[in-house]
């Protein structure tokens, strides 16, 4: 067989199986969420609305914007609290040895926790009653115990935000540690005979190298975070109300509480353009360090 | 004070810093897999000095919990999964990184925008579809929409083993008259064959402990062990130490398989952005 | 004052001894070269100096000041990497403004600095390129602006020539040889090619294992080995080494014997090892010479004749000149410089002066 025809079929099962299982599904729900789909009732999808739900969501439902703002909050604190904490430890343990070696490895394995069990196990620490870091807490800051945390609007976001940032600080630290490594010493050996001290090397010459990296890093912890459902359904499940309702979540419970298929497909459609946008950046990077 | 002792004590501020940073990263997964041991009673009193007990993971695969059910249905689903997505990523990996496509870019790029498209898209139609072909809470139906998830990721890690391989052997063989697929058969899976192994290790991680999908496409014959987490929580509420159990099942063998790749975690995860 | 000094320094990881308790005296303006091959430590000693790495032992002085505790900063040094270590996101001219802008030079007279050291080495067409847009020689000589930039006490090059093609290095070491005659800085220079230490220094410090085998001019380190190593890394092609034992004035090789000249040193030694340069050893007809042998090889190197010939299971090479004609398996004789023969230790490598 012909290189030519071989190539094409070597691709192609790859192909039908992304366009199907991804591409094609994207597309049909761009047409669900051009009905008013209440899936309980037995003619589903019901009638043809056009862009009525997502004026609707818009101009009228403030439940959206809830989310909305739930969520952009959410992202913009996870990505700042977890690149700073990652960027911190990455130049704790980028310069190497056993002892930084060994931490390395054990990184890996707060990772390969979903975000599915992290929830659950910070809903289980912050508890009120014996919840470890509730009660580390109120040994710190005494007073501090009252607190339900869960219960508590305010809180529960920031338990979620801490939930979030644990679980992701491994991997974005291991990601810059790499980005830190592929920095050639003798640029910061350079700057070093040429003058700088510590931290004029760092600002001048280091961190204007890690610039892509860092990138990487910011971009994808905002997709991360933007899409972020398992955690918020184990630990807060949107909730006190919808405190902590971000958008996948709010799709979920429209779906799927509400059976609002046609309303859920509107807003999860909502949510792909910031995706695509971010996608394009990313794009860049893998393409362009080709 | 000598630059010297400055640097000593600078040193060791840093390694305390970064015994803190193990601490805080170690100590949620360490409590929760204490918990596991505890009696119901040892949890709520937040005791550090218990004596362990077994019951809890015999509790966990009885009824009505059932996690060994779970348990089967994960692995089923993982496992198949990746033994159908390795094969197909793998060609498409090789022709990606052999030939020159003319779509190559664009096809590159539509896959690498479906991993980032929230699942929750894609599970609303999914829901439909499955309803009308009776594919709900079927591990056939689980199976196929983790090929989905875990496609993208398969591709752009093989096809980065592959891209390391040299051409040459293969070239060799061509000129000595092996068919291409003879030589892929030969020449390029027995090298690339670590990389497959990694590939594969890292997509059954993902199908292990991919959740959305789960829940919704699942209602009982079918559920997997991360939403069996979730049942958890609505049946008993409380029952903490049964849940970690649970959790303890879910994570162990995830550990393991991590520490197994953990050299290539960052490339995979990545898509090759970052080396 | 700006000479440098190592007093029996040593640097240790653990158990190995990357230097060896050397100790070293720079005089001011001199330019110093360490030769020797990879591992030997050469690299390690330039960058204590540098301020790079701290030593195990020994105290380092630049001038009169002990410098050990100093960061590089303020030794008042400057380098040129092996790799050039240029900072990819900067220009040209920031990469060479750079040592200026931090140790705090008033900005009008950055700018005819930068512009005076980019006109020495060529660059001034080049300066608001980035250095992933230069050649290899380019980068270099951007390096090298940014070393010169500063007029520092000392100046340190790591193998800044390795990394560039076989023509542009020759043309390049005769520019850093004018550049450096016209700054008059102390230098020290990190090599392994020899030609390129016996060309640019004024002394050549040839060290192996941790150690300085030799110091001396390049003349004295050429005609003057005191190590068979010494011998045999320097010249090209390398010096002829013959081992037997020396009787009586005459070396014993297998069957074969060499009558030796009456002028050297040593008359009998048990383990010893002859040492001659190829341009010393002139091919004659059999019979005319100190040894008779059969041709090996005969190589034609445009400007001389390379003639190789077999002793037992050793082999001598001759240079002779461009026009020289012989067979292989021809007889030939071979007449040895008699005032450069030497004469060392097959054990302790030493050489024998009787």
């Amino acid at each position: 067989m012909r290189d030519r025809t071989l190539k094409y079929l070597l691709v192609a099962p790859a192909v039908l199986v992304v366009a199907a299982t991804a591409v094609w599904p994207l597309f049909e729900s761009l047409r669900l969420s051009t009905y008013a789909g209440r899936l309980s009732r037995p003619d589903f999808p019901q009638a043809f609305v056009g862009a009525d739900q997502y004026t609707w969501a818009f101009f009228e439902e403030p439940a959206f914007w809830n989310s909305v703002w739930v969520t952009g909050v959410y992202t913009v604190v996870t990505v700042v609290l977890t690149t700073a904490f990652a960027l911190a430890f990455a130049l704790l343990l980028a310069p190497g040895g056993r002892f930084r070696s060994g931490v390395q490895s054990l990184l890996i394995l707060p990772f390969a926790m979903s975000p599915a069990l992290i929830g659950v196990s910070f809903r289980f620490m912050f508890n009120p009653e014996f919840g470890l870091f509730d009660a580390v807490l109120t040994g710190i800051i005494p007073g501090i115990g009252d607190i339900n945390w869960l219960a508590d609007p305010v809180w529960s976001f920031w338990v979620l935000v801490a939930a979030d940032v644990w679980g992701w600080i491994p991997f974005l630290t291991l990601v810059l540690i790499g980005g830190l490594a592929s920095i050639p010493r003798e640029t910061q050996e350079a700057a070093q005979v040429d003058g700088a001290s510590g931290w004029r090397v760092f600002k001048d010459v280091t961190v204007p190298q890690l610039l892509p990296v860092l990138a990487v890093v910011i971009i994808l912890k905002a997709i991360f975070s933007l899409k972020t459902f398992d955690l918020v359904f184990m630990l807060t499940n949107g909730g006190p109300g919808n405190a902590t309702q971000t958008l996948s979540h709010y799709v979920y419970f429209n779906g799927f509480k509400y059976a609002e298929f046609g309303y859920a497909s509107a807003v999860a459609w909502l949510m792909v353009i910031p995706m695509l946008v971010l996608t394009y950046f990313y794009a860049r990077f893998v393409f362009d360090r080709r | 004070m000598t630059p010297r002792t400055r640097r000593r004590l600078l040193v060791m501020l840093q390694h305390i810093a970064i015994v803190l940073f193990i601490l805080v990263m170690m100590v949620p997964i360490i409590w929760i897999a204490l918990a596991a041991f505890k009696r119901h009673v040892d949890v709520y009193q937040l005791k550090l000095l218990f004596t362990p007990v077994l019951d809890n993971f015999s509790r966990v695969f009885a009824e009505p919990y059932n996690l060994g059910e779970k348990l089967f249905n994960s692995t089923v689903v993982a496992a198949v999964t990746v033994l159908l997505a390795i094969p197909v990523a793998t060609a498409a990996a090789y022709a990606f990184s052999r030939f020159r496509l003319r779509a190559q870019t664009f096809l590159l790029a539509i896959i690498l925008a479906t991993q980032f498209v929230p699942a929750v898209v894609i599970v609303l139609p999914f829901f439909v579809m499955y309803r009308d072909l009776g594919l709900l809470d079927t591990l056939t139906g689980l199976i196929i929409v983790n090929l989905a998830i875990v496609m993208p990721f398969a591709i752009w890690m093989i096809k980065g083993f592959i891209d390391g391989i040299p051409i040459d052997t293969e070239e060799a063989a061509l000129v000595d008259g092996s068919s291409r697929l003879q030589v892929i058969r030969n020449i390029v899976l027995p090298m690339a064959a670590p990389g497959l192994v990694t590939a594969g290790i890292f997509c059954f991680i993902i199908a292990w402990n991919e959740f959305l999908f789960a829940l919704i496409l699942t209602s009982k014959d079918a559920v997997t062990l991360p939403v069996g987490l979730a049942l958890f929580k609505a049946e008993e509420g409380d029952l903490w130490n049964l849940m970690a159990a649970a959790g303890i099942i879910i994570m162990v063998p995830m550990f393991v398989l991590a520490l197994i790749i953990r050299r290539h975690f960052v490339q995979g995860m990545t898509m090759g952005a970052v080396r | 004052m700006a000479s440098v000094s190592l007093n029996n320094v040593t640097k240790a990881w653990g158990s190995v001894k990357g230097v060896d308790d050397q100790s070293l005296h720079i005089a001011d303006r001199e330019f110093l070269v360490l030769l020797g091959p990879s591992g030997c430590g050469k690299t390690t000693t330039m960058r204590m100096i540098a301020g790079l790495e701290e030593p195990t032992s020994g105290d380092i002085l630049i001038g009169d000041r002990r410098v050990n505790d100093e960061l590089p900063k303020d030794r008042d040094v400057a380098m040129v990497f092996q790799n050039y270590g240029l900072y990819p996101h900067m220009t040209v001219r920031g990469n060479i403004a750079y040592p200026l802008k931090v140790r705090g030079t008033p900005t009008e007279e950055i700018g005819p600095r930068v512009e005076a050291a980019a006109e020495q080495v060529e660059l001034t067409e080049l300066l608001d390129r980035k250095p992933k847009a230069l050649s290899g020689g380019q980068r270099q000589r951007v390096a090298l602006a940014r070393a010169i930039v500063r007029t520092p006490t000392v100046f340190l090059m790591d193998e800044p020539l390795s990394n560039l093609d076989a023509k542009l290095r020759v043309s390049m070491r005769a520019e850093l040889k004018n550049l450096s005659h016209r700054l008059q800085v102390t230098t020290v220079y990190v090599t392994h090619d020899q030609i390129e230490a016996m060309t640019l220094a004024d002394r050549v410090a040839v060290m192996q294992g941790g150690r300085i085998q030799q110091l001396g001019t390049p003349e004295a380190i050429y005609n003057d080995p005191e190590t068979l190593f010494v011998a045999s890394f320097i010249g090209s092609p390398a010096m002829n080494l013959v081992r037997g034992q020396l009787e009586a004035g005459a070396l014993k090789v297998g069957e074969r014997s060499i009558r030796l000249p009456d002028s050297l040193p040593v008359r009998d030694h048990a383990d010893a090892v002859l040492g001659a340069r190829p341009e010393d050893i002139d091919v004659v007809d059999a019979g005319q010479g100190h040894i008779d042998a059969e041709v090996f090889a005969v190589e034609n190197t445009g400007d001389s004749v390379l003639i190789t010939v077999r002793l037992g299971d050793q082999k001598l090479t001759s240079r002779g000149d461009r026009y020289l004609k012989r067979a292989i398996d021809e007889r030939i004789g071979l007449k040895l410089n008699e005032d450069h023969l030497y004469l060392f230790d097959a054990v302790s490598e030493k050489r024998l002066r009787g």
